[in-house]
């Protein structure tokens, strides 16, 4: 990899080699209260945007999915449940730590019998080509240091007729919102961040990133580009998060 | 999304927390894990769809890519009493609630649906308004507890009816006295025949003998 190729760590410019590592950084911080402030930046809504990208995938029993950058899981959780015993949910992150954190919580509540873990990198997938009727990614694509690559691997790994889904932070699509929620993003959210999680660089981090992650229609170009087709956006609490989804066809 | 996702969201969170506290219907829907069960509440035209999972626990969503495994169609009264064990069966087959896709599961699904005893207008009504769900509430309260009680006596009077005033279908004791006559009249026609057949016997040996 060339060292002098730069890329966004929020609104820091870094060496493209060093953004992993200080992603790798801000997650291993976050990962022990990483529920706690979903709850707390997104006042819970999250619960909902996730539900709302769950009725998209279409999963049905029997089937294989991979969900990238599960965290701690609450979509890996869901899927497990819909694709009934005799289907598989590949539950990955690329931090050892967050992983952990979601197979502890997998494992207490009782979900042993469909779900695998694997420590992955999104943009160098460790399955053949169409391994999985639906991959998943929540909250985890501004965080990839090659976003086009990763969205390459999710076309690869799914079968024809198999469908992605992203689920991201993304750009509010009313004025008035937008200004209360850059208040919010850089005000509100790194206090949260020193009081509940004693770590306020990681929240401003994650503020900023969100800004830095591609709008809905460059998002949609991205996917269009790694190959899938019949691409959608759904925009979700004013575009604040949007689900994009494509299919392999 | 809409205020009737957050409908969908409470209910889920609702039934969950009933669940917790009910290890034996969490066991019952485990084993249901992966099937998803379509409910359209006609009338208010209220979907709703539910998938369990491996711990007994539902996902509820409102709206779902493809056809369900199965779908339970009927109005707010008539789904409720599908969970009735006594009426549930008559409802099924007499076509009041219309069942797609894989009756079994439908019926277990439904059994165990009516049965969780939660404020269910209360989180309806965040999906359809309070105006609609408040009669989805009466008619499910007006099957579960009116019903329950009343639906005895309503049975009991047009029995009465039937067999007493109108003397179209005959009373219990009626039906016990032609029984025993029926019971009586066979006995005594297979004892005649075996007489007639004993007689027939007799006469041929004493033919064979003459």
């Amino acid at each position: 990899m060339n060292d002098d190729k730069t890329t966004h760590f929020g609104y820091q410019t870094v060496a493209e080699a060093d953004k992993a590592e200080r992603v790798r950084g801000v997650f291993d911080s976050v990962a022990t209260r990483y529920d706690l402030m979903n709850d707390l930046m997104s006042l819970g809504v999250h619960r909902l945007w996730k539900r709302f990208a769950m009725q998209l995938t279409g999963v049905r029993a029997g089937q294989r999915v991979l969900d990238l950058a599960s965290g701690t899981g609450d979509l890996a959780a869901r899927l497990a449940g819909l694709v009934g015993p005799t289907g598989l949910v590949v539950m990955s992150d690329i931090n050892a730590a967050m992983l952990a954190q979601g197979r502890d919580r997998m494992l207490d509540d009782g979900r042993v019998g469909n779900v695998r873990y694997a420590q992955l990198d999104a943009e160098a997938l460790p399955f053949p080509a169409g391994s999985f009727d639906c991959v998943t990614i929540g909250f985890g694509l501004r965080n990839v240091t090659h976003k086009e690559r990763a969205l390459a691997e999710m076309h690869r790994v799914l079968r024809p007729g198999g469908r992605a889904l992203v689920l991201e932070f993304s750009h509010p699509t009313a004025a008035p919102l937008r200004a209360a929620y850059d208040l919010y993003s850089f005000q509100v959210l790194p206090r949260l961040g020193r009081l509940v999680a004693n770590d306020e660089a990681s929240y401003r981090y994650l503020a900023e990133s969100i800004r830095m992650h591609p709008d809905q229609e460059t998002l949609k170009g991205m996917m269009e580009a790694a190959g899938f087709e019949r691409c959608d956006v759904h925009n979700l609490t004013g575009g604040v998060v949007a689900v994009h989804r494509g299919f392999r066809l | 999304m809409t205020t009737r996702d957050l409908g969908y969201a409470g209910l889920e969170a609702a039934l969950n927390g009933y669940l917790g506290l009910d290890p034996v219907t969490r066991e019952r829907l485990a084993a249901l894990h992966g099937r998803t069960v379509g409910v359209e509440v006609l009338g208010p035209g209220l979907i709703l769809f539910f998938t369990a999972d491996e711990t007994g626990a539902l996902q509820v969503y409102g709206r779902q890519e493809g056809e369900p495994d199965c779908w339970l169609r009927g109005t707010p009264l008539d789904l409720m009493r599908a969970g009735d064990r006594t009426a549930g069966a008559d409802q099924l087959f007499s076509q009041r609630v219309r069942i797609e896709g894989d009756s079994g599961l439908a019926q277990r699904f439904g059994a165990i649906l009516a049965d969780i005893e939660i404020d269910w207008e209360e989180h309806l009504s965040r999906i359809v308004g309070d105006l609609v769900a408040h009669e989805i509430g009466s008619a499910a309260r007006a099957a579960q507890d009116f019903g329950r009680r009343t639906g005895r006596t309503a049975e009991q009077n047009l029995r009465e009816y039937l067999q007493e005033e109108a003397r179209l279908l005959p009373t219990r004791y009626e039906v016990k006295e032609l029984l025993d006559a029926v019971d009586a009249l066979r006995d005594d026609v297979e004892r005649l025949a075996a007489r007639v057949e004993r007689l027939g016997k007799r006469s041929g040996e004493v033919g064979e003998a003459q």
